[in-house]
């Protein structure tokens, strides 16, 4: 860890009322090879421990008084080597997530059949491949089948109420973890 | 970001529920208690809370703790306490249904069971509410359905204060003319809290999700929703916190009056503002066919109009104290178990189907949620349960009580079928055996929900 943290402080962010997910997720993008986060939040960010923990992210967490919360996510040796493309060759997403192969809207289904489509499409997926899929809302009982099935996922509310979910086929064992 | 995963105990809480729910509509069919007996008498206390806390609040419990996780999408805090909380709840219900027995002279148990069922039916909800709340907690800041739940918590806190301060007077652990005192002014108090607070306002915060869901709403916070929030809130702190306070302070009965006037207005407003919003929530639908479990809702959001307009009926013309019995059945079976049956039928089969099916999706063909359930033969016992209501209402408006136990055994026929249906939903019996049970899925237990293996 040579390099320096990047800061972000999602604070003002949160006071406004506002979502800082994809603020903080543009951050992890940009940053450099090895190079970890520093996040300031007004609460301990436990969904993120999960979403940069599937993106080979170890978060570090201490409270700094006054409700706020420090988290360092630093990125562990173990990502770096399983990803297949160098981050500088997809600025977009920087790291090994390619492309999804599809996009599926499922946003007028009725329950369950978005789960329904969404685990078919990952079903057909090779192992490392992504799909995506437009959910009328933020799918719980979908991470906890693509959890128990050793997939991970990364995703952010839509502007109009919506949900997108990026899968990313596992091989066969836990993955998001 | 979080999965959810199946609550292990909500069908067994559903399952206790129901069985309170029929004991409650037979002893009511067999013309125990009101209007039979006085509304206060120990007889009717043992109905009343038979329903409000055997079926409605284990209901509702029940839902709470799969549907909060769902809700903030985050997983449920301590789920190691829920068994313990149903446990205590289960156990304070019999004795303090012991304890209404032997008010009424039926039974000598030589213990104070009344105060003994206060306790633990206060351990039992103060878990529930710990778990609950702290799960809340942490999604802040709430949306609109989180924000009716936590109003409900509060409701139930200040309704099982109130209870057990009256379960230890009557008691004797406290001395009797304070007793006497409390029971005459603060019972509509602890009844508030109860129905329209923990029960009515926990059941709208699950509609806010649940409608939307099902018939392909937009979902978000309306400022109409917010409004509605807000008043009902004021309306609670002001029936369950003021007027009490007020009363034990000693203001004289005008100042009580015009705080519950107060607060009454506030409420009727909040109710005006859900109806809106569920008509807005239906116009707006995606899905033009909506299923039974909609349909029948219809019914409970009727009673609950109706119910509304039978208050201000009542309040204006004075005959609020001598028909309250009648108010309070047509919210407690109309709106209420109205809506907690149409729920369950839509409910049960849904997580059953992905209990069982869940570990499969996918990868092989599966039944669709809508054939664990025959909705054509169904429709009739929801008409049959809200025709009954209805016609229960109305007798005891008219001071029939002869056509009130009919009316029961109507609601209470449509329950056992119902009952049935949700057994039969369990075991998949509607499915097509050959589609039934794929290779890797397993029939679920009656009772207790799987838990998946990793």
């Amino acid at each position: 860890m040579t390099q320096p943290h990047r800061d972000l402080d999602v604070r003002p962010i949160l006071k406004a009322g506002g979502e800082p997910f994809s603020v903080i997720m543009e951050a992890v993008a940009a940053l450099a090879p090895g190079q970890s986060l520093r996040l300031l939040a007004s609460f301990k960010p436990l969904p993120l421990f999960q979403v940069l923990g599937a993106r080979g992210f170890q978060p570090a967490a201490r409270e700094i008084g006054g409700g706020d919360w420090e988290v360092i996510f630093t990125p562990i040796a173990a990502a770096a080597e399983a990803a297949p493309a160098p981050a500088a060759a997809k600025p977009a997403t920087g790291d090994d997530w390619p492309e999804p192969v599809a996009e599926d809207d499922c946003r007028e289904l009725d329950p369950p059949e978005p789960m329904v489509r969404t685990l078919e499409a990952v079903e057909r997926l090779a192992p490392g491949q992504t799909v995506a899929a437009l959910l009328p809302r933020e799918p719980v009982f979908l991470f906890e089948e693509l959890e128990a099935r050793g997939h991970r996922w990364r995703g952010a509310p839509l502007e109009d109420g919506g949900y997108r979910v990026v899968i990313r086929a596992g091989g066969g064992q836990g993955g998001a973890s | 970001m979080m999965g959810a995963s199946l609550s292990r105990w909500t069908m067994s809480c559903f399952a206790a529920a129901l069985v309170a729910f029929v004991a409650a509509q037979a002893l009511m069919v067999a013309g125990y208690g009101y209007p039979a007996a006085p509304l206060r008498a120990p007889e009717t206390l043992l109905v009343v809370h038979l329903v409000a806390i055997g079926w409605l609040s284990l209901l509702m419990m029940g839902a709470l703790f799969q549907f909060v996780p769902v809700l903030v999408a985050k997983p449920l805090r301590d789920p190691a306490l829920v068994l313990p909380a149903v446990l205590c709840v289960l156990c304070g219900l019999a004795f303090l249904l012991a304890g209404f027995l032997q008010m009424a002279g039926a039974i000598e148990p030589g213990l104070p069971v009344l105060a003994w069922g206060g306790g633990l039916l206060v351990c039992g909800f103060s878990l529930s509410i710990w778990l609950l709340a702290h799960t809340l907690w942490q999604a802040r800041p709430l949306g609109l359905s989180a924000r009716f739940v936590a109003t409900g918590l509060a409701s139930l806190a200040a309704a099982m204060a109130l209870g057990l301060a009256f379960a230890l007077a009557l008691s004797g652990i406290v001395d009797l003319p304070f007793a006497v005192a409390l029971d005459q002014r603060a019972v509509p108090f602890h009844a508030t809290a109860g129905i329209a607070g923990w029960l009515t306002f926990t059941a709208i915060g699950v509609t806010y999700r649940l409608l939307p869901m099902f018939m392909l709403s937009p979902e978000g916070d309306r400022a109409i929703s917010r409004a509605g929030w807000l008043l009902g809130s004021a309306a609670l702190a002001l029936v369950v916190v003021a007027a009490p306070a007020a009363a034990f302070a000693g203001a004289g009965e005008r100042t009580v009056a015009l705080i519950v006037l107060a607060a009454g207005l506030c409420g009727c407003a909040a109710v005006a503002l859900y109806g809106i919003d569920l008509a807005w929530l239906y116009r707006k639908r995606k899905r033009r066919a909506v299923e039974l479990n909609i349909r029948a809702s219809a019914g409970a959001f009727a009673a609950l109009l109706l119910a509304l307009l039978l208050l201000l009926a009542l309040a204006a013309t004075g005959g609020l104290a001598e028909h309250a019995g009648a108010l309070v059945y047509l919210v407690a079976f109309g709106w209420l178990s109205g809506l907690g049956l149409s729920q369950l039928y839509k409910i049960v089969p849904f997580l059953t189907w992905l209990e069982c099916y869940g570990p499969v999706m996918g990868r092989k063909p599966t039944p669709r949620v809508q054939d664990l359930v025959v909705e054509r033969r169904d429709t009739g016992w929801f008409v049959l349960y809200f025709l009954g209501v209805y016609a229960g209402t109305a007798a005891l408006l008219a001071g029939w009580p002869e056509l009130f136990r009919l009316a029961a055994a109507a609601t209470l026929a449509a329950t056992l079928a119902l009952v049935v249906e949700f057994v039969l939903a369990r075991r998949l019996a509607n499915v097509a055996a050959a589609s039934r049970l794929p290779e890797g899925t397993r029939l679920p237990r009656l009772f207790i929900a799987g838990q998946r293996q990793g």
